[in-house]
């Protein structure tokens, strides 16, 4: 299923709407300070009122069935505004890892609960160095004789670890990474939350010691699942990247249009100017980038892993880029506590490395290439 | 998403195309070591075979102004079209797909930019006289604007033109002048009163090239190549019939002219230099150069191919809703400051990959052949408008940021 361009604007407009309603700036610094790191009732609303987590959930395991496309409009204004919600993480991450295993049973099990707002989860993937690469996991699971598995190992930067109440995790086996369902509940399971960057993505640190889990997919399969799950999640916080830097970009426009020194706006000093039309540059290059790349997953075109990789380096860049150049054109206030530049500041730069960061997506972009 | 008009028409474009021209291959497809190995952006053909060129484009011209292509947007009574710039840029797209006889000595400046010029402001004897002769592929056009002393502060013209009688005698030093060797006329911007403010006392006149005191010299660039031209004109006599526009009243026209020049500049990446962002081609040339496992170059080849990638994208998506009939936002301008970045870019990127094999021919294919696209580039920031310009021009128009403060 697939909205058209007014049925795109609608959606872009109603998220937009709960989100300025539910997701201000002071909405945002309350949660910051705050365990869990959102608003369970806000949460709650989204899924009731907007069914967000349904969006992007196939119909017959109970969401709406819609694609790659719509769910980067709902995340580029989720990317506007911070938004603080088990959102990215059960979504972008979790639902994505458990269609990509192509165990429908897992699919069935896990996914009716997600699409109607009780159930969140994560992805617990990378360890101490932060490698979202499969061959570098040490996580192991060992089979407990009765046709079930059990892990120990650490995982760190899980994004919203300590509140998931399901987590997919990549541990290995003696056929290579495999992908497991652990329940956060399950006896061996302990999360501690992370300092972060970033305050408004909440990350932990896990322990497992040997904590049930169940096999997803084929064992062995976890380096070819990553690669798509990487493929598709990219794009996604792509979306949430493009829509943070054309906020950055809006705010430094209108700050200088209206900010006066010397007896005039800064916005007619050229050196201002080009600041901004440099953002602008970047940012029309990132959204293009992310958009045609979601499109692409929804058409299954064989030029989606290329674009993918494309819209996640252009992305980041654009939005390093514009947070960094936001603060600059703010002048003084820009670098305060009480300006929300630092939020999108440590958001971008925190997204940037999400994945491992400049030096793996260079590398993933010219694998997907064939260089 | 395509209107059905839009349908039809690139319905009948394609049967056009087909009927008169071959579907053309993919540019950048190279295999290393075989064929042209030219990176040249400028054209720098010997004299006998760029005649042979401006022959092509006429005749093309005037086949697709035979068949209802020649001038889409035009008005009927000139043997124009009468249909919108959405057509227009739709048409362009769809004939991309087909290998046509290169049309940018007519098309430009001349099609793109003065006709509309002489549209608006021309009287209705020259509008008849040129109009015409133009979109049929028989008259070329040239702009006659900058000066020495008048590049991107295009308003300080000094070109003198003053009134005897019936007549406006001009003279003063032209610059920067595309196909002026070919052109039959000329659109001059000069100054006919020294004491007005300097965007007041400008007049636009129409100068046939073959006036007596017209001269054309070609100017060399640092590619070696001469692309453009000076031209001087000596006590040139110009009968009032040829001014477009009032008396002092010039600057309006130049407005339209670069209005329509922002129409028709940047979207390229055909021709032989489309190598120079090719993935295959790039990685083809640092195995060549046993350059392939070089980490830091990898980092820099991975961050030019993320920019001129989304460049395509972007190009894609504004070809898509220019198919649905609406017309692009503020891509095109982002697109022809990328461009030029992207291909300088590459130029600098792979004489890093052939280090002292860019400074001196071996005679090895596709190695020193690369030094006419790195001497092209600093060129492809410059014209058209310079990345300064184009960086005002987004962020006044579609930023909303104040204008700066102008003299």
């Amino acid at each position: 299923m697939s909205a058209d361009e007014s049925g795109l604007k609608e959606l872009r407009s109603s998220v937009r709407e709960f989100l300025e309603a539910k997701s201000s700036e002071e909405a945002v610094r309350k949660l910051l300070e705050s365990e869990p790191r959102f608003d369970p009732d806000v949460w709650a609303q989204a899924a009731d009122q907007l069914r967000l987590p349904a969006l992007a959930i196939p119909e017959e395991y109970g969401g709406d069935g819609f694609g790659p496309v719509e769910l980067g409009v709902v995340l580029e204004e989720m990317g506007r505004a911070l938004f603080c919600a088990p959102f990215f993480a059960t979504v972008v991450l979790a639902v994505q890892a458990l269609l990509a295993t192509g165990d429908r049973e897992a699919c069935a099990r896990h996914l009716p609960g997600i699409a109607a707002g009780r159930t969140t989860a994560t992805l617990a993937v990378a360890e101490e160095t932060g490698s979202w690469d499969p061959a570098l996991i040490s996580a192991r699971a060992i089979p407990d004789g009765d046709g079930g598995w059990r892990i120990s190992g650490h995982k760190s930067f899980v994004i919203d670890g300590t509140t998931a109440d399901l987590i997919l995790v990549v541990a290995r086996t003696v056929a290579g990474p495999t992908f497991f369902a652990v329940d956060r509940t399950a006896p061996g399971v302990a999360a501690e939350a992370m300092r972060t960057l970033d305050a408004t993505r909440a990350m932990a640190r896990l322990t497992f010691d040997a904590v049930p889990a169940t096999v997803l997919g084929a064992e062995g399969a976890g380096g070819r699942i990553m690669a798509d799950v990487l493929d598709i999640a990219s794009v996604g916080l792509a979306a949430e990247q493009s829509g943070g830097a054309r906020r950055c970009l809006e705010m430094s426009a209108e700050y200088a249009r209206t900010r006066y020194q010397f007896g005039r706006p800064i916005g007619s000093f050229q050196a201002v100017k080009h600041k901004c039309a440099d953002m602008l540059v970047q940012v029309e290059l990132a959204e293009a980038a992310s958009r045609e790349a979601a499109l692409l997953a929804a058409e299954g075109s064989a030029a989606f892993p290329v674009a993918s990789a494309v819209a996640h380096a252009s992305c980041s860049k654009a939005y390093m880029f514009a947070a960094m150049e936001s603060i600059q054109v703010h002048g003084g206030i820009g670098f305060t506590w009480e300006h929300p530049a630092h939020l999108y500041f440590r958001r971008a730069k925190s997204s940037q490395l999400l994945f491992g960061g400049p030096a793996v997506y260079h590398e993933r972009l010219l694998d997907r290439l064939g260089i | 998403m395509e209107s059905d008009d839009m349908r039809d028409f690139a319905a009948e474009a394609r049967r056009f195309l087909d009927a008169h021209a071959a579907k053309a291959a993919d540019r950048a497809a190279v295999t290393w070591g075989e064929g042209d190995d030219s990176m040249a952006y400028f054209s720098s053909l010997p004299p006998e075979e760029e005649a042979e060129q401006v022959r092509r484009a006429r005749a093309w011209q005037r086949t697709r102004h035979e068949n209802g292509f020649g001038w889409i947007t035009g008005p009927p009574e000139y043997g124009g079209r009468g249909l919108t710039p959405v057509h227009d840029l739709l048409y362009d797209s769809i004939e991309s797909e087909y290998d046509v006889p290169d049309t940018g000595v007519l098309g430009v400046v001349g099609l793109g930019m003065i006709g509309p010029t002489i549209l608006a402001h021309a009287q209705p004897a020259l509008r008849e006289r040129w109009l015409p002769a133009m979109y049929r592929g028989d008259a070329i056009a040239c702009q006659l604007f900058s000066e020495p002393g008048a590049g991107s502060d295009l308003a300080a013209v000094a070109t003198r033109a003053v009134r005897e009688g019936d007549d406006w005698v001009l003279n003063g030093q032209k610059v920067w002048t595309s196909v002026a060797q070919h052109s039959q006329i000329g659109l001059a911007l000069t100054r006919t009163d020294p004491d007005a403010p300097k965007h007041r006392g400008i007049t636009a006149f129409l100068v046939p090239m073959d006036a007596p005191g017209v001269e054309v010299r070609p100017l060399r660039q640092m590619t070696g190549g001469a692309d453009f031209n000076e031209v001087f004109l000596t006590d040139v006599r110009i009968p009032d019939d040829h001014r477009l526009g009032e008396v002092d009243g010039g600057w309006t026209v130049a407005l339209t002219t670069l209005m329509n020049e922002r129409n028709t500049v940047g979207s390229e990446g055909a021709g032989p230099v489309a190598a120079a962002l090719s993935p295959d081609h790039l990685s083809a040339l640092m195995r060549a150069t046993w350059t392939w496992d070089d980490r830091a170059l990898r980092g820099r080849l991975a961050e030019l191919l993320v920019d001129a990638m989304a460049t395509g994208y972007l190009n894609d998506r504004a070809q898509r809703t220019l198919r649905a009939g609406i017309a692009p936002g503020p891509e095109r301008s982002v697109a022809k400051l990328m461009y030029g970045q992207n291909l300088t870019r590459a130029a600098h990127f792979v004489s890093e990959c052939l280090g002292p094999r860019i400074i001196a021919d071996t005679g090895r294919w596709g190695m020193y052949s690369w030094s006419e696209l790195l001497l092209a580039t600093p060129a492809l920031r410059i014209l058209g408008g310079t990345e300064e310009i184009m960086k005002n021009i987004l962020a006044e128009r579609v930023l909303g940021l104040p204008k700066e403060a102008r003299a």
